[in-house]
């Protein structure tokens, strides 16, 4: 069995702790029971949008720093966001070159850490094979590791007649030669879940679009991101999906705060653990709904009655 | 998108080049290929201006921004018309895998990011967001309702508050001011020794 160490990144733990909620609750005893600890030092994966975009050279090392953490307990990084999936799992490309390693190391050694990979045990007479850093997406841990059947078999309250729209988020699929863990042009985990706990996920059109608040244009050009989270959010509202379901903390931010720039009644988002919590039986109220900006009521309403 | 967000953010380009028409070679910088180079992007020359990259560019549909356009520029070396454009790609990296000649825009944007903000062009977000990471290790501000919530459903205090954190903070500031990277955004102030 795999062994994790939880990675929520800055999005969850101080904005949406509800999604930290249900993906503990999901991993946990009372879910799958997967062996996860935490590792409490760690700190921001950093954000690519910030400092990949500004200096590479401080991005890997306060990425190589985070890894270290999980590599001296020797355990396979479960991130929760698409932005820390990119991150980290860049990094770990990076410090596949001894040039970048040498560079990094030099550094680390002055607050006493050191990135060696993880060494895996080989026949005898053979090199030693140094791996790095596992990184692993919370979509892909639940439908490879757990397993589609597993997550259908603990369903508890099918969500029936609930029609989600599923909003992959870009981290998630590109660039290509990182994520290998699902199609980039015809990606399907995160609706296969959907559909295990018993929702319907509908197609809509440009589904695998931005949601407009990557690479720091949220941050510099709100309007801008806003107007492609309102494109999204009208072909969403096309084919009358009941919430949106997305991966990514940071797109659910997005969706959940541009909502009130441009309508009234918002559709509500969440994370899809958040959905699968719903579905295998926690009560809505201890998934701290209250931080979400489109109330999730009318869906809620909506279980309620199926 | 309106024409008065088109001028604040990415104002410049299309404007310029209609005023000053004639480009003459004063204006060109021939070295700076070799500068995107320098901070991760691939060679711009081996560019077709085939305008993929611009077709399924979410930002290109909606502003006076054609990803193409930029590349155009770099590899003349026109970078004063690639200034004040360069913030508000997504990176979503469609154009990466939309394009013929392998060159990654969205990786050429990154570094015209780097020398953005080693000639002095830091938007505030960039300073804000290093900011908060310095100070809490987080790039989002630690909010005390966010913390009410989190313990009446039974999570723990956020980390940045708890004292034991501090040496996570200390380390994170060693990281920064080894690379200099204080100095680089401004936020020298900040980073604890």
């Amino acid at each position: 069995m795999n062994q994790y160490t939880y990675f929520f990144g800055c999005v969850i733990p101080n904005r949406y702790p509800g999604v930290e909620y249900a993906v503990r609750w999901v991993c946990g005893k009372e879910g799958f029971n997967l062996d996860v600890t935490d590792q409490p030092d760690f700190s921001c994966c950093p954000v690519p949008g910030i400092f990949y975009s500004t200096d590479k050279d401080t991005w890997l090392l306060l990425a190589a720093r985070n890894l270290t953490l999980a590599q001296n307990e020797r355990r396979e990084i479960l991130t929760v966001c698409n932005g820390c999936l990119a991150s980290l799992l860049k990094a770990t490309e990076y410090l596949q070159e001894p040039k970048n390693l040498g560079k990094v190391n030099r550094v680390l050694a002055q607050i006493g850490k050191k990135y060696t990979g993880i060494a895996k045990k080989q026949a005898e007479g053979k090199r030693k094979i140094i791996e790095p850093v596992k990184v692993r997406h919370y979509v892909e841990v639940m439908s490879n590791d757990v397993g589609i059947e597993e997550i259908a078999k603990k369903v508890k309250r099918p969500l029936k007649n609930v029609n989600v729209a599923v909003h992959y988020g870009c981290h998630y699929l590109r660039p290509t030669e990182h994520a290998t863990f699902d199609d980039p042009n015809n990606p399907v985990l995160i609706d296969r879940i959907v559909e295990a706990c018993g929702a319907k996920s509908v197609d809509y059109e440009d589904k695998l679009d931005c949601c407009g608040a990557g690479g720091g244009v949220r941050s510099h050009v709100i309007e801008l991101a806003n107007a492609l989270t309102a494109d999204k959010c009208t072909n969403i509202s096309a084919v009358k999906a009941d919430c949106i379901v997305t991966g990514c903390p940071f797109c659910l931010l997005q969706f959940d705060n541009a909502q009130k720039s441009f309508t009234k009644e918002g559709i509500p988002v969440m994370h899809i653990s958040q959905l699968q919590a719903l579905a295998m039986g926690v009560k809505p109220e201890s998934m701290g709904f209250d931080t979400h900006q489109v109330p999730v009521h009318s869906l809620l309403r909506k279980l309620r009655g199926s | 998108m309106t024409r008065e967000v088109e001028k604040t953010f990415i104002g410049g380009l299309h404007e310029e080049l209609v005023e000053d028409k004639v480009i003459d070679e004063s204006q060109l910088e021939p070295d700076f290929p070799d500068q995107i180079r320098k901070y991760g992007g691939k060679d711009v020359m081996t560019c077709l201006q085939c305008g993929n990259c611009t077709g399924v560019c979410p930002i290109s549909l909606k502003i006076d921004y054609k990803t193409r356009n930029i590349i155009k520029c770099c590899q003349f070396g026109l970078k004063k018309y690639t200034l004040g454009t360069r913030w508000v790609c997504a990176t979503c990296y469609r154009c990466y895998e939309h394009c013929p000649a392998d060159l990654n825009p969205a990786e050429v944007m990154i570094a015209l990011r780097h020398i953005a903000v080693r000639e002095g062009i830091i938007p505030p977000f960039i300073k804000n967001t290093a900011a908060s990471l310095v100070k809490y290790g987080q790039s989002v501000k630690p909010d005390a309702e966010i913390d009410k919530i989190r313990q009446e459903i039974g999570l723990g205090k956020i980390r940045a508050e708890d004292p034991e954190y501090a040496s996570v903070i200390r380390e994170i500031g060693v990281l920064i001011h080894a690379t200099k990277y204080d100095k680089l955004i401004g936020i020298h102030e900040e980073v604890k020794q």
